[in-house]
């Protein structure tokens, strides 16, 4: 085997075509991670958002909540069962009939609909703090029962008119809604949400009487099973019941799935034109080096050494663009994306996730360009005769 | 290249370049020449308060050993480097005071160069590589190709204007390099170890036509060279050692 | 011959690297060429959409549904300002039961007035009699007919996430629409149908989704959105009124985050390209030195060097564009067809139009003059005798 310094010598003989090269590989890397990271970050937020153990209840056929309706006389049962649903300390049921819409909003910095997008908006009753124990105010106050009050995500500050922290926008004409805290609920999607009183949402979006879905704890995640039976037994009542978190892996399906192929269309077409920029660059330096390959030829090593030579090199090269595409993508974790959920019109915001995935993936996806790329210059490069070789 | 039309034409051209100066007897005068290249840090004295004078329309042939400034002293003349101090007058110019764009045109007009390795552009055909000094004047096409066939004959190639370098031997490979230097019909022709690559045979047919282009064109040709045959054939041999001729 | 002649001929000098940058280019200009393609289509939603019909809807939030008599308000409203004819709709959300993954739109419409709003929509005489007398009457948009394998005179059952049971249609007609405004990918049918079904909850009777009104002046839809929504704007519910131009328009600033990313990643292209052809360049720059030396002692100046260079990076640039300029047009010319079948709503057009080829091309031009500057410059700064030393 020819040794590896002495390909590392040869990168760095021809600095300027090895850097344009590596930067080529860099860039399709970091594309590549983007797409991997935004898919990570769609999926980490809607399944946090969803709990094994908790189960919604929504009207039979309906794929959002916000498309749901369900008349609050046929809840009661489901809710307060204690052979299924979890109680707390002084013996409540921990279940909460929720309603949610979507309300048109100003984007920030604009006024008058010249600009505008749809926000979630889900009303909660009193106990939903100890029902979504995993949901703190980080910010101001929980906002008063039976009042106009409301408490945004930590996602939503600085993106809609009016909806932030100690200001207030109109739920409707006439009835101002109070922003009195900030809540963080752990990365999910919830954090996009604006969450007001379900009475103050039932009154001011004229869902009197209703619910958009029902979410209950359940003793064990176990139960869920014999609760769906139970839930959808009754036809009459034609409710479905699903798992929290199987809910939000459905809505993210699309998503998800989307990004990843927009990601590796892209990913794709531009590592096409980075493995052709590395294929130029390794003919280049198997075409400089013939006489080096011919005096390797004389003194013995093999065709297949000389190969095995210019691949390793390759690789190297690519390996090392993986690398910096990889510094340079992971910064974005930092960076907020938001997007449309297609399944609700609303806009959730989303993070570039990092994952050891992306790493590992990003890592073998240049290995593989390095490879492809320098496979057929290596392959010249091991048919160059020696004495040919020598002599030019 | 019996009509020597061509002669009257290029004291037109000559334009700024001339000299109302009374013809002088050395077409090259060189005086107090030094030359000195920079190692790093340390200067390497290669000529040093060198004087020459060509007289025009001589063969003159220099040797001397690898190392002693042959090289130095041919881009010297031809207009390519500038001395470290001293002057150099060329045909009437001193070539000190032009600036690098304007020796670069008095270049293409009076100089023609003859290299050891032919250095024929090997994507165009012998006419194509003839024809490119004449693409920095003004003459149109036709013209062009006139000139471009006179000195393909002149050098006996005539039959293989459209053959590509590749196609040529070593020997026709210089011949070819030898119209193009004289295509500008310079006044005169720098050859750098022009029989270095070629068997004994083919540089003897360009040495024949370096004589030839000497007695019956006029042109002064200075030579540098290792080859004793070639050196026979010149009108004046100089030897040259350790920065001083001898 | 001219100086041009030997820049070209240059590309013949190294063949296996100049075929791997244009495939390369190509490639990129492909790329680019698609990312316009989307990002066209998008801004062309908001251009085809008709400005001479208005869409009214709830203030607040588009889940919220209006009152029956709002149609005949909004008629007695607009009409002194030049509104001929008024029609409402709701969304169906209708879904195949065999195929429950396709994705229609699927609108209950008042009979008697929406081909009057609507009349893009082309369907005979007899269809058009049947459309009036059936109840069970459904339109049918060609592309659409095609999936669900339906023909005039079918029967089709749809069922709903909204509307409970199973609905059961008679294809009046597959109709075909004679503008982009309208896509021919929809399932129309008589809201009276809908309205009058006995399981309808009494809540949701004599309820439309919204409105469209025809104008005879397009230029004063603004003014006119402005007077529909004074009008209603003391009762329960305000309206929120703007021409399906301006929807449409407001529905590509939802998806600006995505717009944002493709732009991006239109500026990682020129980077790849860039990197491509100024490795190539400053390959052939390096390569040549000697025989630039030479072309100096022949008197030629910098700026011919200069020129040299710059000419051969042109043609390769023009070369690849062309080559990823035909790429592109065969690609989306196979595909294009098919995308507007499928998602017309989305993108009415899936073509390339002559100004971003033109950009595409001048892109790969652009890419070709930047990325041969550095080598340009420096093959011009070159020292003759250096140069000439280099080698023999």
């Amino acid at each position: 085997m020819v040794p590896i310094t002495y390909n590392v010598r040869s990168l760095l003989v021809r600095k300027i075509s090895t850097i344009a090269s590596l930067v080529g590989i860099a860039l399709v890397v970091v594309v590549s991670s983007c797409s991997s990271m935004l898919s990570n970050g769609i999926a980490r937020t809607l399944k946090t958002s969803g709990r094994a153990d908790t189960a919604i209840i929504m009207r039979m056929g309906s794929d959002a909540e916000m498309a749901s309706g369900i008349d609050v006389s046929r809840i009661s049962t489901v809710v307060s069962n204690p052979n299924f649903v979890a109680q707390d300390k002084s013996g409540n049921s921990l279940g909460v009939g929720e309603i949610v819409v979507v309300k048109t909003a100003d984007r920030a910095g604009t006024t008058g609909g010249v600009s505008v997008s749809n926000v979630s908006i889900r009303g909660v009753p009193a106990n939903v703090w100890d029902v979504r124990d995993d949901v703190k105010i980080v910010r101001g106050r929980k906002p008063q029962p039976g009042t106009d009050e409301v408490a945004i995500g930590k996602a939503l500050p600085g993106r809609f008119q009016g909806v932030e922290f100690g200001a207030n926008f109109e739920l409707k004409k006439n009835r101002v809604a109070q922003v009195v805290g900030v809540f963080d609920a752990g990365g999910s999607a919830f954090e996009s949400e604006i969450w007001a009183d379900v009475d103050t949402v039932r009154q001011a979006f004229g869902r009197q009487g209703v619910v958009s879905s029902v979410r209950v704890r359940l003793l064990s995640p176990s139960k869920f099973e014999a609760f769906k039976t139970f839930v959808e037994s009754d036809k009459t009542l034609g409710l479905m019941a699903q798992r929290e978190d199987s809910y939000y892996e459905k809505q993210t399906e699309g998503m998800a799935g989307m990004v990843k192929a927009i990601g590796w269309v892209f990913a794709f077409l531009f590592s096409l034109g980075a493995m052709i920029g590395a294929a130029i660059t390794m003919y280049a330096q198997v075409a400089n080096r013939s006489k080096e390959v011919g005096t390797l030829r004389a003194l013995g090593f093999s065709r297949f050494a000389i190969l095995l030579s210019f691949l390793v090199e390759s690789v190297m090269m690519c390996f090392a663009g993986g690398v910096l595409g990889v510094l340079l993508a992971l910064p974005l974790g930092l960076v907020e994306f938001p997007m449309m959920n297609m399944a609700t019109w609303a806009e959730v915001v989303f993070r570039f996730e990092p994952s050891a995935g992306t790493i590992i993936g990003a890592l073998v996806f240049a290995t593989v360009m390095g490879i492809v790329g320098g496979f057929f210059p290596a392959w010249r490069a091991s048919k160059l005769s020696p004495v040919e070789a020598m002599r030019t | 290249m019996a009509e020597a039309k061509p002669e009257a034409k290029q004291a037109e051209d000559k334009g700024p370049y001339r000299t109302p100066a009374p013809e002088p007897k050395a077409i090259v005068r060189l005086t107090g020449i030094d030359k000195t290249f920079w190692r790093g840090k340390e200067p390497v004295k290669v000529l040093e308060n060198l004087d020459l004078d060509v007289p025009d329309g001589s063969f003159e042939a220099l040797m001397g050993p690898s190392g002693s400034g042959k090289s130095t002293l041919l881009n010297l003349i031809a207009g390519l480097d500038r001395p470290t101090k001293g002057s150099i007058v060329v045909d009437g110019q001193d070539i000190a005071k032009l600036s690098d764009g304007d020796l670069a045109q008095w270049r293409s007009r009076t100089i023609g160069f003859i290299f050891q390795a032919y250095n024929l552009m090997p994507v165009l055909t012998a006419a194509q590589n003839v024809e490119l000094p004449l693409l920095l004047t003004h003459l149109g096409r036709a013209e062009r190709k006139r000139r471009v066939e006179i000195a393909l004959r002149a050098v006996g190639l005539e039959d293989r204007m459209q053959h590509y370098p590749k196609q040529l031997s070593g020997g026709q490979e210089q011949r070819v390099a030898i119209a193009r230097a004289i295509v500008n019909d310079p006044k005169i022709i720098v050859a750098d170890e022009p029989t270095g690559d070629l068997d004994r045979q083919s540089a003897d047919d360009v040495l024949t036509l370096l004589e030839k282009l000497n007695k019956e064109f006029k042109k002064t040709i200075f030579m540098v060279t290792h080859d004793p045959h070639a050196a026979e054939r010149a009108s004046v041999v100089r030897k040259l050692d350790k920065g001083a001729l001898q | 011959m001219t100086i041009l002649t030997l820049a070209a001929r240059n590309l013949t000098r190294n063949k296996t690297r100049v075929v791997l940058t244009v495939l390369g280019v190509g490639v990129a200009v492909l790329a680019f060429m698609l990312i316009r393609v989307v990002v066209w289509a998008w801004s062309m939603g908001g251009e085809v959409a008709a400005k001479d019909r208005i869409g009214t809807r709830d203030k607040i939030t588009f889940v919220n549904r209006l009152p029956l008599r709002y149609a005949q308000d909004l008629k007695d409203a607009a009409a002194p300002l030049g509104v001929t004819h008024v029609t409402y709709m709701d969304w169906f959300g209708g879904k195949d039961p065999r195929n429950d993954s396709l994705f229609f739109g699927a609108f209950a419409v008042d009979h008697a007035t929406f081909l009057d709003v609507y009349n893009e929509l082309s369907i005979s005489p007899e269809a058009r009699e049947r459309w009036k007398s059936d109840p069970q009457a459904a339109l049918v948009g060609k592309n659409l007919a095609k999936k669900l394998q339906v023909k005039e005179g079918d029967k089709i059952t749809l069922i709903s996430p909204i509307y409970p049971g199973d609905w059961e249609f008679h294809v009046a007609a597959v109709y075909r629409s004679t503008a982009k405004s309208f896509d021919e990918s929809s399932f129309i049918f008589r809201w009276d149908y809908l309205n009058n079904n006995k399981a309808l909850p009494a809540s949701q009777k004599d309820r439309i989704g919204w409105l469209a009104a025809k104008l005879t002046d397009p230029g004063r839809s603004a003014e006119i959105s402005k007077a529909i929504d004074k009008a209603f704007d003391d009762r329960d519910q305000q309206t929120l009124s703007m021409s399906e131009r301006d929807l449409n328009t407001s529905f590509v600033g939802m998806v600006a985050a995505v717009l944002q990313i493709l732009n991006i990643a239109s500026f990682v292209i020129l980077l790849i390209l860039g990197l491509i052809l100024g490795n190539t360049i400053a390959m052939g720059v390096r390569e040549r030195t000697y025989e630039h030396g030479v072309l100096r002692a022949l008197g030629f100046m910098p700026r011919h060097i200069t020129m040299f260079v710059v000419a051969e990076a042109l043609f390769i640039g023009a070369l690849g564009g062309a080559f990823g300029l035909a790429l592109a047009y065969a690609l989306v010319g196979a595909i294009g067809p098919r995308v507007v079948e499928d998602f017309g709503a989305m993108f009415p057009f899936f073509e390339i139009t002559p100004p971003s080829a033109l950009v595409g091309f001048g892109l790969a031009l652009l890419a070709g003059l930047i990325s041969s500057l550095i080598p340009s410059y420096r093959a011009s700064r070159l020292e003759v005798v250096n140069a000439l030393r280099r080698i023999g």
